[in-house]
């Protein structure tokens, strides 16, 4: 028998840990990433200042976490997220319930729909200072506005998928209109519901980021375009890192597991 | 099936169905005048050549279509829509993916308000019936075809219709699995006699299951055949049997000559 070659045993060892630590499997493949920044930031090739390297980056965290700022912010901003999106699913279910399941709703409210969400999230901003100023208000209206198409949309398509046969099938086994909706429609339309709301949150996260560039006065949008007047790139690299960790959680933690629950469960989605 | 003594027929007068084609711009007769009487408990067949409009009467019967005009009264009730009164079962099983196949017979059951212990013991009696008590917490898509429409079958009975309509249920799966569902449906119609209207093409099926052959052609009935064969019934006695084999002839002669 061959030799199994050393670089073969090693990838076998990695398949093997990171079967028992799946977050392992998450943290690997940035390893040559930051090595590579660390490379290039020691190299000194641009000037530190410029372009820290992770250690500074990892002081910059551990101090403002030390002094609170860090969790404050974050605090900030996924509470305005949650919020949002809350508040986006409670308006944007009902209304792509209706447009799906209506034909005359459809006809009226989907190019309206359509028309609205070309106009996005910062297109709203000149005019919402306007009118709410520099506070909540705005941060709250484009947050709503964001989660809720993508939401509506997809529930009115997911409305729309449902098979005919399950609509009859409800009804001749007793069940009234009502019943129809909440026992059939709703979980038929589920997956597509799961999907409006991984781009809501996706878009409502970016555009949140945006408004607090703009509007903010804290949160981690507010932190990095206030480390920009401070000129403290180390700050800046640090908010775009915590944006991409923290997106990583709600996949993983919050959006994954709905989707194993229902669509993947049931056989509607093919993985 | 159903309580009491009340005979609970199915009765069609005159039934008739056009609709307007938008792409062919002109009037479209999918039925012209069917009238036609099931007795409670008795087992009709309808095969016809395809487009003679049996799926359309059967979706009629169901309440999913209106009548353009004539009558279906079950138990001298006119149909006006779909009800639990009628049972169907889809050829494309129409199964509730999130639900499991204990929930799936319960569903019926639920519709009418019983509480959950009882209609999960009276989904378990039924998934008992055909043999499918241990996939009672198994998801649709974890079965076979022929399970699936296993419990297609028993969603429909445990709701204890007075017609059960069935729309061609076993074209889908396979051939060997579909004789054997054809075997235990008359089994389980000798146990618990509902009044079944089966459509299907298949006319070595409609035979084999039915006391009467039914066969439309263009939109009317041409004939209404009496099947006398002996109950039980297995395709291991009936292949060979002469008095199947003819009868099978002279359907296929008739759906044929439709």
């Amino acid at each position: 028998m061959k030799a199994v070659p050393a670089w073969l045993r090693l990838w076998s060892a990695y398949v093997r840990w990171t079967a028992r630590w799946p977050a392992l499997a998450a943290v690997v493949p940035f390893v040559p990433v930051v090595v590579l920044w660390a490379v290039v930031a020691e190299s000194g090739i641009f000037p530190r200042v410029f372009f820290p390297g992770p250690m500074e980056v990892i002081r910059s965290f551990g101090k403002l976490m030390y002094n609170g700022i860090l969790p404050a912010y974050l605090e900030d901003s996924v509470v305005r997220l949650a919020a949002g999106t809350a508040v986006g699913m409670a308006l944007g279910i009902p209304i792509g319930l209706l447009v799906g399941l209506s034909d005359r709703a459809h006809k009226l409210l989907w190019p309206i729909l359509l028309f609205f969400q070309a106009i996005g999230d910062i297109a709203w901003l000149p005019i919402l200072l306007i009118w709410f100023g520099f506070g909540l208000g705005t941060m709250t209206f484009v947050i709503v506005y964001t989660v809720l198409f993508p939401i509506v949309l997809n529930t009115a398509l997911g409305v729309r998928s449902v098979p005919l046969e399950l609509h009859r099938a409800a009804q001749s086994l007793g069940a009234t209109r009502a019943r129809v909706v909440w026992e059939v429609v709703l979980p038929g339309a589920l997956p597509n519901i799961v999907t409006g709301l991984r781009n809501g949150l996706g878009y409502g996260w970016r555009a949140l980021i945006a408004a607090e560039m703009i509007v903010g006065t804290s949160g981690i949008g507010f932190l990095m375009f206030d480390a920009r007047r401070a000129g403290s790139v180390v700050e800046i690299m640090l908010g775009m890192i915590v944006l991409g960790i923290l997106w990583y959680i709600v996949d993983s933690w919050v959006l994954a597991p709905i989707e194993r629950a229902t669509g993947q469960r049931w056989g509607l989605v093919t993985r | 099936m159903g309580t009491g003594d009340a005979v609970k027929n199915l009765t069609i007068e005159n039934l008739a169905k056009t609709y307007f084609d938008p792409f062919a711009g002109s009037q479209v007769t999918a039925i012209r005048d069917i009238s036609l009487e099931v007795r409670a408990g008795d087992f009709v067949s309808v095969v016809g050549p395809s487009g003679c409009g049996k799926t359309t009467m059967l979706n009629m019967i169901a309440g999913f279509l209106p009548a353009s005009s004539g009558q279906i009264r079950v138990d001298g009730r006119p149909v006006s829509g779909p009800g639990p009164d009628r049972g169907v079962v889809f050829q494309s099983f129409a199964l509730f993916p999130w639900r499991t196949v204990l929930d799936n017979v319960a569903f019926g059951p639920k519709m009418r308000g019983i509480p959950k212990e009882k209609r999960h013991a009276i989904a378990r009696e039924y998934l008992e019936l055909a043999g499918l008590a241990h996939a009672a917490d198994r998801y649709p898509n974890e079965l076979s075809g022929g399970m699936q429409q296993r419990v297609g079958v028993v969603r429909a009975l445990a709701n204890e219709p007075d017609v059960l309509l069935m729309d061609e249920p076993f074209a889908s799966v396979d051939a060997q699995t579909r004789m054997t569902l054809q075997e235990e449906l008359t089994r389980i119609w000798q146990e618990r006699r509902p009044t079944v209207v089966f459509i299907t093409h298949d006319v070595a099926e409609a035979v084999f299951l039915a006391n009467r052959v039914v066969v439309l052609s263009k939109g009317t009935v041409l004939a209404d055949v009496p099947v006398p064969l002996p109950r039980p019934r297995t395709w291991h006695d009936l292949i060979e049997d002469e008095g199947f084999k003819s009868l099978s002839a002279q359907v296929l002669q008739l759906v044929r000559s439709a």
